[in-house]
């Protein structure tokens, strides 16, 4: 039971209840903007009928190279702007999702996924949907793979350190999950061992 | 460019953007001396000189460059940071028109031309250029950005509403008048139909979305159904949306409560109003046929999804409290039996409090009813699940609660209750880890509330310890909790202990956008504890750092709204625009900005050049029209509704202050600084650089300055503290009575100017651009001699004289008493008051100028007056740094413990409570000495 409706600039004004939680970031402005100003068709809201905000998904579009060679100790450096190629595919990528503490367990985020899916399938045609998540996120990890998502590569140094001491690698490291959309029924855009790949941070951005 | 210059050039280009600018500058100035007519090294030039503050040599090159009427791409991009570096958006447009109109088939640079008019929002000349542009290239994106140009011009403060249809018909002209259909492109789609629903063409607005496409796009585009539903509500479709809504329930399991509301409004728009009294008892048959029907479907939806989702239960509690709005009720009962309904199966979420709130508001048999019910949930608990229903029964309890209910022995029971509850709930969560919220959190925070309430109702300050020692535990065992941190934040103001509000401030780390809506918690009224007067800039610092969201709006929105264009997001730039708007002119900028000023007067010494400065940044403000960001639903509040908010319980002073506040300090402060300075309108005309902001078409800002600085009006000064009201008041005549002599005395416009001019030259080796200074040497002759004699020196008025000896009554009344923070309200007051009698005075420190104008009476009677304020604020200061030896001692540590016996047992043990008596103790301790020690030294600073 909640409102979903597209994210808005102006919701940034509204947003404490979601953001002052510890697993959610909140960037300068240019980044929601820069969201907004291109796929405002994949940022959303849920919204509880006293205007409160309870959470809210947004995602992108890009495209990748997705064959490049990862081992675990070492690695080529990526090949910079061979978007064309016949590797690089088309994806979604979710940015942010998070719901409100005293909103969890709701299958809010379920529904905020399933809509990012849709668009990304149906409106950008993509062949699979991927994001990244601290590694000591257990919740959300449980959560995506549930949703049918799988680890692809674990991104080192990902995040910055939270601050919060004890979870070492697992707090700056991100791991990359991927689910394969109706293009990719034969789940190319997925592995088994994703768990052991390791890349560092600046071979993803 | 040669080749050669190019690379000379490229590490001109790597300085500035290491911001290196004193190596680019030098770099910049080597290569002049060979090149010495180049635009681009002169433009970079400028560049690096705007970003280190060196305007005025920035300008003369800006204007040389300018003159050049450059057309080249790297110029023009040098030129365009430049300008905005100066805040001369105007001029950006006229130089890109320049360069457009010498390359009139250049396509991008009409391009930049449009969006440097979208940037300096000129959304006329926008849409012209666009029109043209569409015209010469053929491509329909610009006719798309000429008709949402046509919608901002109409939406903009500054256009009559006369002229807004108008515009409407243009953009809905143009858009009809395109080659290929608006639907191709989800956002031109999106952009139509808001022209047509403005211009209540509702009928072609439904062709569109009926067709198959407008089906499709609505299905997959949030927004553009947003504008559908918007469009058939304003149609008085309420009747086919609910079908449609009700398909969408049933066969899409679609649970967007959206279409819950629209099910909702259908079933009551059969009770359409009729005259005729038969029909409309027909129409409450109808009606109620259709209530069944949607009982019947919201009851089969809550079977099938169970708890997975709520809509179902919530839809069939709506329908029942609007079937009892409408008198329509067959059962008496039923409400209150849903409630309990719903209950059973949501109870354990942590939503259902919020969820139940809308109907709560029960009376007599039905509240019985519901209160005994919630009575009946069980006290005990061993899962999670049971907690939170345990949580919420407390939550649902206490918001119905009557004022005799609400009596000092009642709530320490409740207190009681929920701290046992609390200290038991946290075993269920002992092993998570510390990223997690402990469920039983909200127990503190009800414990927290009650306490807040008891200190409300008795005035005892035991009950705020009692809550800070209990929810600063709480903090220990769920460290991300934000909501005890706010809690927190507002009671350690309340106690006089602004260090620990700060801790807690910053350990929620507040971010970016977030210090518009948050740093109230901090900054509001925060010169009381400004400790800027010994030189301790903590809180200036705060304020700084909370105002960097404004220069990065200002600096990075508007690329965002021109990448809007690009990407042609129509459905965005609006809001974009709104938003760019709310963040620029934000009420809390202006409220932080006042503070700011505050506590730098008490900090930097009053000079001619601060007044300066300042005056012209507050008139600015003040022709604002303010938004209120301001994010005060963020704390939790468990208070029942008999009561005020936790909210408003917790305001410092009691007093939450907004708009009024603002335009009250902002018109004693313009008016003080207008005195105090030389520079009239004409002089700042010429002074200034860059745009001025828009004028709204609202007739009260075409009143005069000087006629709105006087005005006076209640409604402002209600969200005053009656110590602010005596300030104000004091201000006001100290103002009144020192007018007659700031006008007389004031240099000519042109003798100002001349010293403007002559100081700049010796600053910075240029001459004042844009200042006659052969012209004006003509005025200058005449200087001093003055056709009128000076106005009669008149007795200062008794508002002045008494203002100090009153503050020392009101200061005795409220020193000593438990929390310090009305003393300190008091003292930094008649601090500011000095301060401002400072401005005030400044002007007459000369005693050339108190000659020539024979003001030696009005000077001797200052003498009297500061003598006076001095004695008084001499006598605060001791009082506060005596004050503060008595804190921070074991004595009070003690006495804070005592009265700790609520949350004092065996979790919360004694030695935590001293610890945290200590911190408290200890903070005042070190506010009550820095202010103290403060005003002594602001004594010292103006004591002549
Ligand atoms: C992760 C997060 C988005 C989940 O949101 P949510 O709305 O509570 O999730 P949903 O209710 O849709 O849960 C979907 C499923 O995920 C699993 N799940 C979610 N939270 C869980 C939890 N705390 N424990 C166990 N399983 C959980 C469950 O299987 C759940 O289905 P179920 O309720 O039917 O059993 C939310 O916890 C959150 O905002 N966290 C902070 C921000 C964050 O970590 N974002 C992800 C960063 S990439």
């Amino acid at each position: 039971m909640s409102i979903l409706r597209p994210f808005k600039a102006s919701d940034m004004f509204k947003f404490n209840n979601i953001n002052l939680d510890i697993w959610t970031e909140t960037y300068g402005i240019g980044f929601y903007l820069s969201y907004l100003s291109r796929w405002p068709d994949l940022c959303c809201v849920q919204e509880a009928p006293s205007g409160r905000m309870m959470g809210y998904g947004a995602s992108s579009i890009s495209i990748r190279c997705l064959h490049m060679t990862v081992s675990h100790h070492f690695r080529k450096p990526p090949v910079i702007g061979k978007a064309e190629g016949s590797g690089a595919e088309w994806h979604g990528h979710v940015t942010a999702l998070t719901v409100a503490p005293e909103y969890r367990r709701l299958s809010l985020a379920r529904k905020m996924m399933g809509l990012l899916e849709m668009v990304s399938d149906e409106i950008y045609k993509g062949f699979f949907v991927d994001l990244y998540v601290r590694c000591a996120n257990h919740v959300a990890i449980d959560m995506y793979e549930g949703l049918g998502y799988s680890v692809y590569r674990r991104v080192r140094e990902y995040y910055g350190s939270m601050g919060i001491g004890k979870g070492g690698r697992d707090e700056e490291d991100a791991f990359d999950m991927r689910k394969p959309l109706s293009r990719d029924p034969n789940r190319r855009s997925v592995r088994a061992n994703g768990r052991d790949m390791v890349v560092s941070a600046h071979d993803v951005s | 460019m040669s080749a050669a210059l190019d690379r000379q050039i490229r590490p001109i280009y790597d300085a500035l953007d290491t911001s290196s600018n004193k190596s680019a500058i030098v770099a910049c100035n080597k290569l002049l001396k060979k090149h010495p007519k180049n635009e681009l090294i002169k433009a970079l030039k400028a560049l690096a000189l705007v970003r280190s503050q060196k305007v005025e040599e920035s300008l003369i090159l800006c204007d040389e460059v300018l003159d050049m009427k450059p057309t080249n791409d790297a110029v023009l991009t040098a030129m365009m940071h430049v300008l905005r570096g100066l805040g001369r958006h105007k001029d950006m447009v006229l130089m890109f028109e320049e360069a457009y109109k010498q390359q009139p088939n250049n396509e991008e640079l009409g391009a930049q031309t449009f969006f440097a008019n979208i940037r300096a929002g000129q959304w006329k000349s926008a849409q012209q250029i666009a029109t043209r542009m569409y015209k010469q290239f053929q491509e329909d994106r610009y006719l798309y950005w000429s008709v949402i140009s046509a919608v901002l011009q109409a939406n903009d403060i500054t256009t009559p509403s006369s002229m807004r249809t108008l515009l409407y018909k243009l953009a809905h002209r143009l858009t009809t008048s395109s080659p290929t259909p608006s639907y191709q492109n989800t956002d031109r789609f999106h952009l139509h139909l808001s022209i047509l629903r403005e211009l209540e063409l509702y009928g072609d607005a439904h062709k569109l979305l009926d067709s198959d496409v407008g089906k499709a796009i609505c299905a997959t585009s949030l927004s553009c159904n947003e504008l559908r539903r918007d469009i058939w509500r304003l149609r008085g479709l309420s009747k086919e949306e609910g079908e449609l809504a009700e398909a969408r329930i049933v066969d899409k399991k679609d649970r967007n409560w959206l279409e819950f509301l629209s099910v909702l409004d259908a079933t009551f728009s059969y009770l359409a109003p009729s005259p005729d009294p038969e029909s409309s008892s027909s129409a409450q048959a109808n009606c109620s046929a259709h209530v069944t029907r949607s009982q019947e479907l919201f009851q089969r939806i809550a079977e099938e999804d169970g708890q997975a989702d709520r809509s179902g239960l919530l839809a069939l509690l709506e329908l029942e409290k609007r079937v009892r709005s409408h008198g329509l009720s067959t059962d008496p009962e039923r409400l209150v039996k849903l409630m309990q309904q719903y209950f059973e199966k949501i109870g354990d979420k942590a939503c259902c409090f919020e969820d139940l709130k809308p109907y709560l508001e029960l009376e007599e048999n039905d509240l019985a009813q519901w209160t005994s019910y919630s009575e009946s949930v069980s006290p005990s608990f061993t899962t999670n699940n049971e907690l939170r229903r345990l949580i919420n029964s407390h939550k649902l309890l206490r918001y119905n609660l009557s004022s005799s209910e609400l009596t000092v022995e009642a709530e320490i029971a409740r207190v009681a209750l929920y701290i046992q509850q609390y200290l038991e709930g946290l075993k269920l969560g002992a092993h998570l880890p510390s990223t997690e919220l402990q469920i039983a959190d909200d127990l503190a925070l009800l414990a927290g509330s009650v306490l807040v309430n008891l200190w409300k109702l008795t005035s005892e300050e035991q009950y705020l310890l009692n809550a800070v020692t209990l929810l600063e535990f709480a903090i220990t065992k769920s460290k991300q909790s934000f909501q005890t941190r706010l809690l927190l934040i507002r009671i350690y103001r309340l106690l006089g202990a602004p260090s620990l509000a700060l801790d807690h401030y910053r350990a929620m780390g507040i971010k970016q956008v977030q210090h518009d809506t948050l740093s109230h918690f901090l900054l509001s009224r925060a010169s009381t504890f400004s400790l800027a007067s010994t030189g301790d800039l903590t809180f200036i610092t705060e304020c700084l750092e909370s105002t960097q969201i404004y220069l990065s709006n200002s600096q990075e929105t508007a690329d965002f709204i021109v990448r809007a264009f690009t990407s042609e997001k129509y459905s965005q730039i609006p809001e974009f625009i709104a938003f760019e708007d709310r963040l620029d002119n934000s009420l809390q900028r202006d409220i932080v900005k006042v503070e700011h000023l505050r506590m730098r007067i008490a900090h930097e010494p009053i000079t001619s050049d601060i007044i300066d400065m300042e005056l012209i940044e507050l008139k600015f403000i003040f022709d604002r029209t303010h938004h209120d960001n301001r994010d005060f639903d963020i704390i939790a509040n468990y208070q029942p509704r008999a009561l005020d908010s936790i909210n408003t319980q917790t305001l410092l002073f009691g007093r939450k202050e907004g708009l009024g506040w603002l335009s009250t300090f902002l018109k004693l402060y313009i008016r003080a600084f207008q005195q105090g300075s030389d520079l009239d309108d004409t002089v700042e005309e010429k002074l200034l650089i860059g745009d001025r902001p828009k004028q709204t078409v609202d007739p009260e800002n075409h009143v005069p300055l000087r006629e709105r600085l006087l005005q006076r009006i209640d409604e402002e000064l209600t969200e005053l503290t009656p110590e602010e009201l005596l300030f104000i008041d004091y201000a006001r005549a100290l103002a009144d009575w020192l007018e007659p002599y700031h006008d007389y005395t004031r240099p000519p416009p042109s003798v100002v100017l001349a010293e403007a001019a002559k100081q700049t030259e010796l600053k910075t080796g240029y001459p004042l651009k844009g200042v006659d200074l052969q012209a004006l040497n003509g005025l200058t002759n005449g200087h001093g001699k003055k056709d009128e004699e000076p106005p009669a020196v008149t007795e200062p008025p008794e508002l002045v004289v008494k203002y100090f000896d009153n503050v020392k009554t009101r200061f005795s009344g409220v020193r000593g008493s438990s929390s310090p923070v009305q003393a300190l309200h008091v003292a930094t007051l008649a601090q500011e008051a000095l301060l401002l009698f400072t401005v005030e005075t400044l002007r007459f420190k000369s005693a050339s100028v108190v000659k020539v104008n024979k003001l030696g009476a009005l000077v001797a009677s200052f003498k009297t007056i500061r003598s006076n304020a001095i004695a008084v604020l001499r006598e605060i200061s001791a009082d506060l740094v005596k004050q503060s030896e008595a804190e921070g001692t074991a004595d009070k540590r003690k006495a804070f413990v005592d009265g700790c016996t609520i949350v004092i047992n065996t979790d919360i043990d004694h030695d935590f409570a001293l610890n945290t008596a200590k911190k408290v103790t200890d903070a005042r301790k070190k506010v009550l000495e820095g202010v103290g020690k403060g005003v002594g030294r602001v004594c010292t600073a103006y004591a002549h």
